[in-house]
């Protein structure tokens, strides 16, 4: 597994905040780089519910289904990035990665107040990336919604 | 006996006229007060953001500036006509926000308050209405439009 490119967007003291920015359909998507443990490929990664990295299982998670998000994933760039906070773990299969980049907390946007609906929980802020932004992804909200997907699954564990 | 001064003469001058401008979205023509404006520019492209918030799913970017989107003609079930399109930037209770409107060249106009009259619309949040002779233009309340997030947690506002 391996992430292309590492982009700093500016140099300073201050300690900055990493994020893996991924694409789904036409929107990035920043994760927190703290949670991410790996990304394959859709033949590294295999088929099944779920993935069996250095002995833990990541059950894979349709977060276009959840943003309710149009995506191919019959291209060459799809990859499946392997999250986890060390409880819960999450496959999640984008269209895209872009690779990491590093922001400085200024420079992580708040979602304007115009947003009043889930989108609230879904994302915790945006940021700047190329010409357009990326979402910064809330791992509270996305690996809660492995959780409930284990707990649903049969054998899955009950919470 | 006192004279009123001059400031006291035109703020009185000021609230018997309302500065409005017209514009049209699919066609319609709505009035907006100049005050509640923040600029008029070139529609670019938006970038769609994952929401549940009625009309409110994309984001406007220009240079390092961000604001959400409004999607006017959604709401109105309008197709807007013209290209290049316009940007009408409206000062919200939230924040500043982009509605694209149609690419026409609104035109500025000038009414008494009195000619303003109580609006029958019930899909849009109005100031009231007026007449300029080939119908009824309703003024929206762009402050307001969609709601706002002091109305959303349960705090009255004055509309």
């Amino acid at each position: 597994m391996s992430l292309r490119g590492h982009h700093r967007t500016e140099s300073t003291h201050e300690q900055g905040i990493s994020f893996l920015v991924v694409r789904l359909g036409k929107t990035r998507l920043a994760l927190p780089a703290d949670g991410v443990r790996g990304v394959l490929t859709p033949a590294e990664a295999g088929v099944g519910d779920s993935i069996k990295a250095v002995g833990i299982t990541y059950q894979h998670l349709d977060l276009v289904g959840f943003l309710m998000i149009s995506a191919d994933f019959d291209t060459a760039d799809t990859r499946v990035v392997l999250y986890s906070n060390g409880r819960s773990h999450a496959a999640v299969r984008v269209e895209q990665v872009f690779g990491l980049t590093e922001v400085e907390p200024v420079q992580c946007i708040p979602l304007p107040a115009h947003f009043r609906a889930d989108e609230r929980t879904w994302f915790s802020g945006m940021i700047l990336h190329g010409e357009g932004l990326a979402l910064i992804v809330n791992p509270t909200w996305l690996l809660g919604e492995v959780a409930e997907v284990v707990s649903m699954t049969p054998g899955g564990m009950l919470r | 006996m006192l004279r009123a001064s001059k400031q006291q003469e035109k703020s009185v001058d000021i609230k018997r006229s309302w500065n409005l401008l017209i514009f049209s979205i699919g066609g319609e023509r709505l009035a907006v007060r100049t005050d509640d404006i923040g600029g008029i520019a070139h529609w670019t492209d938006s970038i769609a953001v994952p929401s549940r918030t009625p009309f409110v799913q994309a984001m406007l970017r220009r240079e390092k500036e961000l604001m959400p989107v409004y999607d006017l003609a959604a709401r109105l079930n309008r197709t807007l006509v013209g290209d290049p399109l316009l940007c009408l930037v409206a000062k919200h209770l939230d924040g500043l926000m982009a509605i694209c409107i149609d690419g026409d060249m609104p035109s500025l106009h000038t009414i008494d308050a009195g000619a303003l009259q109580f609006s029958t619309r019930a899909d849009i949040e109005t100031i009231g209405s007026f007449n300029d002779g080939d119908g009824e233009i309703p003024v929206v309340a762009l402050q307001t439009l969609g709601g706002s997030s002091a109305s959303h947690n349960g705090h009255a506002t004055g509309l």
